[in-house]
């Protein structure tokens, strides 16, 4: 996975912790910085949109967490998680 | 589909896409009616093949990128490399590629695009679902995204049809792409990131979704979704059990009412008996499972174009997972409790390949339609006159029935198709209103697969079978012969003793035909396996008959110790309950009425489902899998239970 540091507005601020995805709450927004599954498993989420650094907003949270994925210019989908899944994921929350 | 024939081989078009971007629903626009669903050799991923301008049209399986480890992913890329076609063409690197995006979603769309570019096959790209997307403010240029990939690109709505009447000038015009994506997953994201950000405008930021968020959090509650969950596959099961009862029932009448006038039209013998006994039966037992299979379908076909399937799935996926399968396999388990062949069809909706394999084996021992009479009869029998505890035994048959199915598919993920899940991640596509012509499409193209593969093949098994019980003609006994001889000394006199006699006359007869026939003798030779379940020659009969369907039993055993199959005759139940073996000891025992009952909950004893299995799972090992592990779980268990019933001193 691409590490945080090559992106430019994260050298800007005070990076913080990476948590996992279900210590979000509905609403919370923040950016995926990796994924903590085998590659075969990493490679299925980042090809379904769940990329590093990609953008995304909890819809639900617990089981299933569902997340949906926004395009810099509007569009995007929802993907829904089970919960094991979500733990693994990690992401950076925005304020 | 062969209107030509054509001096050069056809030309192949693929179609390839996400998952959810509308890609059947313009393959359905290209092709229209002319088309028909063909799986790729030895696997269990189906493509849609259509013709389309003179071409061979496949639609392939939905993927969200050619290179992850994924059986989708590898046929889509063996498909594109010229290795792999579809059953019933030739593999052959397609000559032209028609690549379709979601236009709502056109960022992670655009690393397919990629990665489909950089095949060098002449592409054109299809923006689908533009409809939704100027809605929601996005705004796509296709010149300019034409521009940045070098290839043509038309934007279009497959499901209102507009703009598609282009789309056959836009195919002509496809080319190799004059431009080259990067390699490398890093770098594809990257160039998409570009890409997108050139060619697309929202006119504000995205608005959010509130009415696809409130639909979710209830379809997903863990108190409001699963009554949600319940009642929707309640519905579900009672249109297939309860009213698909209709139609089932005017195809029965429609195929006895055939074989009747077959029977009063042809001169008697054996090719009257063939034709009615033989051919219009057989048929008559393939066509009955129309209904349901239809009527599944159907309801799949609108229920996943709703989007709540994929909701669904979470909320029982729980539950499914200790056993090895996913959410996607309840829908399969569930039908299979009308009946196995539409559930074991419907396995092609559970996304990764060691689950549907693990729920195409599993799915027959859910206790379908045709046990029933099997479970009426040996229920009653072991607990006659006292409904409550018949009920409660009932009960038990599906609970012992579904808990052998959910171990075996434990047990098979754990041994042959050992193997990771997949992670349980799903998009979950917008809600909508199903499209009613493509469901009715999607119904007619599996019921006619089918009549076609499975129907034959049923067909021609049970005329050997009925062969098998039919002959050699046993002629008349002379006993019963001395009976008929005294039915016509008495007939003036006493009418109703004439008739009393003459129908005694037939049971005799009857019964002397089952024993001597074919299917009787086997059943002689064979007695001795079925002996320790407590199986005499006439129950080992009941059992090979039912071979075919399990309902058959019943009526054997009328027709056996009766020598009616009017099982809904009230002397004939009494005459079950006091039927005798040959050494005249009570043919069901308790200790036989059990081990039977455990017999046909777990046995595989159903001809169509064997070959729906073999088709669906892509091979006749997997339907000889299927049968000698569950007809051996079958033996062993009913032995046990006979054994032991005996040793308590209960024979």
């Amino acid at each position: 996975m691409t590490s945080l540091a090559t992106k430019p507005d994260a050298s800007a601020e005070i990076k913080r912790a990476s948590i996992p995805l279900t210590q979000l709450t509905r609403g919370c927004r923040g950016r995926i910085s990796e994924a903590n599954l085998d590659a075969d498993d990493r490679a299925v989420l980042r090809a379904m949109g769940l990329k590093p650094s990609a953008s995304i907003e909890v819809c639900r949270a617990g089981q299933p967490c569902i997340v949906a994925l926004s395009g810099i210019c509007g569009g995007g989908c929802r993907i829904g998680l089970s919960k094991d899944l979500a733990s693994r994921v990690m992401v950076d929350p925005d304020d | 589909m062969s209107e030509t024939i054509a001096a050069s081989p056809p030309r192949t078009i693929a179609v390839l896409g996400n998952p959810n971007v509308g890609k059947t629903t313009l393959f359905n626009r290209l092709c229209g009616a002319r088309h028909k669903t063909a799986n790729f050799p030895g696997t269990t991923q189906e493509a849609l093949v259509g013709r389309f301008d003179g071409a061979t049209l496949i639609d392939l399986p939905g993927i969200y990128s050619l290179d992850l480890n994924l059986s989708e992913s590898s046929i889509c890329r063996a498909v594109l490399a010229g290795q792999l076609a579809p059953e019933g063409g030739s593999p052959r690197v397609p000559d032209t590629l028609v690549v379709v995006v979601d236009a709502t979603n056109l960022l992670r769309n655009l690393t397919l695009v990629a990665e489909a570019l950089r095949l060098r096959l002449p592409t054109v790209v299809v923006v689908n679902i533009i409809d939704a997307a100027r809605r929601r403010g996005i705004h796509a240029d296709t010149q300019r995204l034409s521009e940045v990939l070098g290839c043509p690109v038309l934007a279009v709505s497959a499901r209102s049809g507009e703009n598609t009447d282009r789309l056959p000038d836009l195919i002509a015009r496809a080319k190799v792409p004059d431009r080259s994506p990067p390699e490398g997953r890093d770098a594809v994201e990257a160039w998409a990131e570009e890409t997108y950000a050139f060619v697309a405008a929202a006119r504000e930021g995205a608005t959010p979704d509130t009415l696809t968020d409130r639909l979710d959090r209830a379809f997903t509650h863990p108190v409001m979704g699963v009554i949600t969950f319940v009642a929707v596959m309640t519905g579900l099961f009672w249109v297939i059990f309860a009213l698909a009862a209709y139609p089932m029932d005017w195809i029965d009448r429609l195929f006895a009412g055939l074989g009747g006038l077959v029977e009063s039209t042809l001169p008697a013998g054996a090719i009257r008996d063939l034709l009615s006994e033989g051919v219009v039966a057989g048929i008559g037992g393939t066509v009955i499972f129309l209904p349901q299979i239809c009527l599944l379908f159907l309801l799949i076909s609108l229920l996943e174009g709703t989007g709540y399937l994929a909701r669904a799935a979470f909320v029982i996926d729980r539950l499914m997972r200790p056993f090895g399968l996913s959410g996607h396999s309840f829908v399969p388990l569930l039908s299979s409790h009308a009946c196995a062949l539409p559930g074991i069809m419907a396995c092609r909706a559970v996304p990764d390949k060691r689950d549907r394999l693990a729920t195409i084996l599993v799915a027959p021992f859910m206790s379908c339609t045709a046990r029933i009479p099997v479970y009426v009869l040996l229920t009653t029998l072991l607990f006659p006159g006292r409904p409550a505890m018949q009920a409660l035994a009932f009960t038990g048959c599906y609970v012992i029935g579904a808990a052998a199915g959910l171990l075996s598919a434990l047990v098979a993920r754990r041994s042959i198709l050992r193997g990771k899940s997949r992670p349980m991640a799903l998009e979950l596509p917008s809600y909508r209103v199903p499209d009613f012509v493509q469901a009715l499409r999607m119904t007619a193209d599996r019921g006619w697969v089918f009549l076609r593969k499975a129907g034959t093949v049923i067909v021609g098994i049970s005329i050997v079978l009925w062969w098998l019980n039919a002959y050699p003609h046993a002629s008349s006994l002379p006993e019963a012969e001395s009976l008929r001889a005294q039915a016509a000394q008495v007939e003036p006199s006493d009418p109703s003793a004439s008739e009393a006699l003459r129908s005694e006359a037939d049971t005799l007869d009857a019964r002397h035909a089952a024993s001597s026939s074919f299917l009787g003798r086997i059943g002689d030779a064979v007695q001795p396996v079925f002996g320790p379940m407590g199986a005499d020659r006439q129950l080992t009969v009941g059992i090979l008959a039912s071979f075919a369907a399990r309902e058959v039993f019943v009526a054997t055993m009328a027709v056996q110790v009766a020598g009616t199959d009017d099982t809904e005759d009230a002397g004939v139940q009494q005459a079950l309950a006091s039927a005798t073996r040959d050494d005249g000891t009570p043919l069901f025992t308790p200790a036989t009425s059990w081990a039977l009952l455990v017999y046909y909950i777990l046995a595989m004893q159903c001809l169509p489902t064997l070959v729906v299995t073999a088709r669906e799972a892509g091979g006749w090992r997997w339907a000889a899998l299927q049968m000698a592990w569950m007809s051996g779980m079958a033996y062993c268990c009913a032995v046990a239970v006979y054994q032991i019933i005996r040793a308590m001193g209960h024979a």
